[in-house]
């Protein structure tokens, strides 16, 4: 009985004093459509007030009319999780916002002596019935989660049942008691609303924003400069701030996408079997090269001679590289009468690895500066960067049982000598004594 | 007191004028500072753009040490490693080889509108010669940070370089011609570059460097702030604003918006994407040297001519402008800012041309490569 009377009774009360009561007074004290400003009597404490409650509750507002007005749009909305979690996060912030600048307007009006002079009951009470209002929003948001997305299908047909002249209070009726005392406490809110400070929402001057600017001129100079001086002190103040707080904000941002970015840099990487694996055999893989070359330069510091590929798989054209006994690279061919080339293959002019395939011209090229150098001398060609030629090297060639067969210096000067049918199984050394 | 002052005092009114410590104090360096405002403002932005990049630098290379590992066989694995398995690796990564070049790139201009502005007349010598030496420990990071990946072209530039110093050797006279490659293999630790100049590298790299930076960064904005801003332009200035709050906020603002971008590029576009794959495969030391082996973009100014001209031409050159750098202040005493800018402008129509159509310009002198 009571629920049919605070939300089918109750509403229609409201409703009636909401309307007859705005007209009648309009009609008989129209000047009195106004918030009565109290700026002039106390302005330091009503900025931080007045401003956060006003923003906080038209976001909040706007929220209602529109998630009651269009539902089902707002459902569709709604169901995208991101914009659910931005609206109950922005809603939320915004209820903190205007319960905040509530209390303060509220403890304004109990300290400050010249208010308390204006200060009618009727403001206390209207007071009290918003705190109550916003706190029982923010209850239902914090206790009865998600309530933009249940909230339209929930209520929605009930304030449209209303509207409709066809109340149907029987879904209301069964919401937690939070949800019920915001409601009941609404239709208080809207009954009060013609007989209070509350109707300066009707008389917003929206005029203003599209009136020109008006400049207010005061009538002494002495005014007029002290004005104006305060003024500019004002504008700076007020640019610093905005500016402070812009970059703030504007770093602060800035600062959680990257730090959501760098944090995770820290973290321990989730890597699947297959990776891990290939990075181990990878590092293996290295490590054996650094292994190998490590024993290479080991090798030319302890033998006399160095094992440089079976003379049968040399190439005429394609060098094979091998490191001489400075651990610098080297190429070993094949010339046309089967003996092996072998010249170095770090460019003269700065060092870098020529390449191994030979031209048309019988030429390795060093791929850094364009660098053409012929095998047989070893010159470079002309117009090349390299000024001097590529060095030959010695050379050994022995059997299978170690005998050595033939050898040549690096100017060229050959010992000994071997017939065709060796050539094949012949094994090409470098030897130290040559270098 | 006689009117001749002697040798020990003009030593003193020399630094007292340069180092004007009578200008410590919180009042002249912060509340009481003012930044002229004219045509070339912008440019007193430039070097707080290089210090905004120095920083991006410091925080990434810590960052980065978290995972690099300096060796010959792990460094190529540890930053492929970075790169593709850590988390935002290759954000981090990315952002400290983009913010390397911005803050050459920063410093070139701050360096070139500093030079046309004339900032570095007296009382400020100090300030640029500080200025000079950063620019030269900038380009020891540029060097030294290039072969810590350790792949190809890393090693086989670095290489290229190191052997550039002991051809220098050909054009001195008598003993000296061993000074180059005595100096190379202090540099490279062994006879080839291997092992002993990575581990030297890094230690450059990521300790000695960066220390000495941060101690001349220091001086030199010690001594912009007791200094003031120069004027700048020859007209006297019509407006200023107050350093703090407003310059440093507009500072801040650029800081951010700038940062942003540079954010962006990193998590959208490797660096690397700008040369071919096989330049960055591991090194090789047994293999031949792959083509396209170049400098990073900001030694193309030297790089390009070296490859054209005769080497004792260039070797001179950037010998000579590398010790004319220090002596600027002197040396331009008297010079009016008009000549300086238009010899600003020249300079920097060089580098512009020089490093985007060297190239075009080597094949012009050379035929295609």
């Amino acid at each position: 009985m009571f629920d049919q009377f605070l939300f089918v009774g109750l509403p229609y009360v409201a409703i009636l004093s909401l309307v007859v009561g705005s007209v009648v007074r309009y009609k008989i004290r129209a000047f009195s459509y106004s918030s009565l400003s109290t700026q002039f009597l106390e302005d330091r404490w009503l900025a931080w007030a007045s401003m956060p409650w006003h923003i906080g509750i038209i976001i909040i507002l706007l929220g209602h009319i529109l998630a009651f007005s269009v539902p089902g749009l707002w459902s569709a909305l709604v169901s995208v999780p991101v914009f659910l979690f931005s609206v109950e996060a922005l809603g939320v912030l915004a209820a903190v916002l205007s319960l905040l600048g509530l209390v303060i307007l509220l403890i304004r009006r109990f300290v400050d002596a010249r208010l308390q002079a204006v200060t009618s009951h009727l403001d206390v009470v209207v007071l009290l019935i918003l705190i109550f209002q916003v706190s029982t929003g923010l209850a239902v948001a914090l206790h009865h989660r998600w309530g933009a997305a249940w909230a339209p299908g929930a209520l929605g047909p009930y304030i449209h049942s209303i509207f409709l002249l066809q109340p149907d209070a029987s879904f209301v009726k069964e919401m937690p008691p939070f949800v019920k005392l915001h409601i009941a406490s609404a239709w208080v809110l809207i009954m009060f609303f013609p007989f209070t400070r509350l109707v300066h929402a009707l008389s917003v001057p929206l005029h203003y924003f599209v009136r020109s600017p008006q400049k207010v001129v005061w009538s002494s100079s002495r005014a007029q400069v002290r004005f104006e001086e305060k003024i500019q002190f004002d504008n700076e103040k007020r640019l610093f701030l905005k500016a402070a707080v812009g970059a703030g904000a504007s770093a602060a941002l800035l600062s959680l996408g990257v730090l959501d970015k760098f944090f995770r840099y820290f973290l321990k990487q989730d890597l699947t079997n297959a990776e891990e694996s290939h990075i181990l055999s990878q590092k293996l893989q290295r490590l054996k090269q650094s292994a190998a070359e490590r024993e290479l330069e080991l090798e030319r510091m302890n033998k006399d001679s160095i094992f440089v590929a079976r003379l049968s798989e040399l190439s005429s054209t394609r060098g094979k590289y091998f490191i001489d006994y400075q651990m610098r690279p080297a190429l070993a061919f094949r010339d046309e009468g089967g003996l092996p080339i072998l010249i170095s293959a770090k460019c003269t002019h700065l060092g870098c690895t020529v390449g191994q395939d030979l031209d048309g011209q019988g030429r390795i090229l060093c791929p850094c500066h364009i660098s053409y150098f012929d095998i047989k001398t070893g010159q470079p060609s002309p117009g090349s960067p390299a000024k001097s030629p590529l060095p030959h090297l010695g050379w050994a060639l022995k059997d299978e049982q170690g005998n050595l067969l033939m050898s040549q210096d690096p100017g060229g000067r050959r010992e000994g000598a071997i017939g065709p049918s060796q050539t094949e199984k012949g094994l090409l050394f470098i030897v130290k004594r040559f270098s | 007191m006689s009117k001749q002052k002697n040798g020990f005092l003009k030593i003193i009114d020399f630094f007292s004028e340069r180092i004007p410590f009578y200008n410590l104090n919180f009042e002249h360096m912060v509340t009481e500072k003012e930044v002229p405002v004219h045509r070339m403002s912008w440019a007193y932005y430039t070097g707080g753009l290089t210090l905004l990049f120095f920083l991006i630098q410091l925080v990434t290379g810590v960052f980065l040490l978290f995972y690099y590992q300096p060796t010959v066989s792990d460094a190529h694995a540890s930053v492929e490693y970075i790169t593709f398995f850590v988390k935002s690796g290759f954000l981090i990564r990315n952002l400290h080889t983009w913010s390397s070049s911005c803050m050459i790139l920063c410093l070139l201009v701050h360096l070139i509108t500093s030079f046309a502005m004339k900032a570095f007349a007296r009382p400020r010598e100090i300030t640029w010669i500080s200025g000079a030496m950063l620019l030269m420990i900038t380009f020891a990071f540029g060097f030294t940070g290039y072969l810590l990946p350790w792949h190809q072209i890393a090693v086989n530039a670095t290489k290229v370089v190191l052997q550039s110093i002991e051809e220098a050797g050909h054009y001195l006279p008598g003993a000296l011609a061993a000074l180059p490659s005595y100096i190379k293999e202090i540099i490279q630790g062994e006879v080839s570059v291997g092992q002993a100049t990575l581990s030297r590298f890094y230690a450059l790299h990521v300790v000695i460097l960066p220390l000495l930076f941060m101690g001349v960064i220091g001086l030199h904005l010690l001594m912009v702030q007791l200094h003031g801003m120069s004027k700048g332009v020859d007209e006297p200035a019509k407006k200023s604003e107050k350093f703090f709050p407003f310059f440093i906020l507009k500072d801040f603002w650029l800081w951010g918006v700038v940062f942003l971008i540079v954010f962006i590029l990193a998590l959208c576009l490797p660096f690397e994407s700008f040369y071919s794959y096989p330049l960055f495969e591991a090194y090789d030391a047994l293999g031949s040297t792959p083509d396209g082996i170049k400098p990073e973009w900001y030694f193309y100014f030297v790089y390009y001519p070296l490859e054209i001209l005769p080497f004792w031409v260039v070797m001179l050159g950037m010998t000579v402008a590398g010790a004319g750098i220090f002596f600027v202040p002197w040396i331009f005493k008297n010079t009016s800012r008009k000549v300086l800018s238009i010899i600003a402008w020249i300079m920097a129509a060089y580098l512009i041309v020089i490093t985007l159509f060297g190239q075009l310009i080597y094949e012009m002198f050379k035929g295609p490569k």
